[in-house]
């Protein structure tokens, strides 16, 4: 278990979770409208549906968890995101959120972390979201690219 | 709509400007705090030159949520919200940095569309979201059931 310091601490097997989460109103309305998103289903209702990119939050919900440091000597930058939903998520709704780091890997002389993320309605466990968050690690290597 | 494979959708170009990035970066401790309040975020490669060069960057770039997020707004403008309430997949990869004023052109392309019972159909799409020249910086697949009565 390396959780408790940094991000890049963080080693394949580390589970994050579970905890109970409800989204609000107002977290989506928020989220949403940063993105210009002002679709009546997440702007007018008492319960907005909560769009399936959010769930980028509850990586980073874990995060502040157990990585209360930050990201450690390197930013890491976000590289990949990949979301499936098997039925909307509400505001208001009661959810259990957990994670675990799949793995950490080099690709051509950097280092990748998968985190994979679920997202359940606590009330009867129906699997609602799953989530697999990439991110690298050896961001100054890539900056050198980019630049 | 009637689609086909190979169907195109482009979206409305919008400027990467540096509002719209720190309005996402700020989002972020304003979401987490869920206080009804707004807070702003510590430094980060995306609202401040100095730290982003300090990380090896010519100055800020985009965080890769926005682009998927308006490639997400372009499937909901595109197919309506039900989108959303329905079995649905989206993946994107930041395989480019946005930097502040480039002006980004999110793209759904039809793949396949699959017949579903009662007429409905799951459509799987290319996405992506492309600079001024045409440059893809974000790239990616969806999937979306289309025809919820």
């Amino acid at each position: 278990m390396a959780t408790g310091r940094y991000t890049s601490d963080l080693e394949a097997g580390d589970r994050l979770g579970p905890v109970d989460v409800v989204i609000s109103p107002f977290q989506v309305r928020e989220y949403c409208h940063a993105n210009e998103m002002h679709q009546d289903c997440f702007q007018n209702p008492a319960n907005p549906i909560v769009p399936p990119t959010m769930v980028h939050l509850e990586k980073l919900r874990f995060y502040t968890l157990y990585c209360p440091e930050g990201c450690g000597p390197n930013a890491r930058v976000h590289y990949t995101f990949d979301v499936r939903w098997h039925a909307p998520v509400r505001a208001g709704q009661e959810l259990v959120v957990e994670g675990v780091v799949a793995s950490r890997h080099m690709k051509r002389g950097r280092e990748y972390m998968d985190v994979d993320i679920t997202i359940h309605a606590r009330a009867d466990r129906r699997l609602l979201v799953e989530y697999r968050d990439t991110v690298c690690l050896s961001y100054r290597e890539a900056a050198k690219d980019a630049a | 709509m009637e689609l086909r494979e190979g169907d195109e959708i482009r979206g409305a170009a919008r400027v990467m400007t540096r509002e719209r990035m720190r309005w996402y970066v700020d989002a972020l401790p304003t979401v987490e705090a869920n206080d009804g309040r707004v807070h702003f975020s510590v430094p980060t490669i995306h609202d401040d030159d100095e730290y982003a060069r300090g990380q090896g960057l010519p100055g800020i770039i985009s965080d890769g949520m926005i682009s998927t997020n308006w490639i997400l707004d372009l499937m909901i403008r595109s197919f309506g919200p039900a989108v959303l309430e329905d079995p649905g997949a989206l993946t994107t990869k930041f395989i480019a940095p946005v930097y502040e004023d480039v002006p980004l052109t999110c793209v759904l392309r039809v793949t396949a569309v699959h017949a579903l019972p009662e007429d409905r159909r799951r459509l799987a799409l290319d996405v992506w979201a492309e600079d001024g020249a045409g440059k893809k910086v974000t790239v990616g697949t969806a999937a979306v059931t289309l025809g919820r009565a």
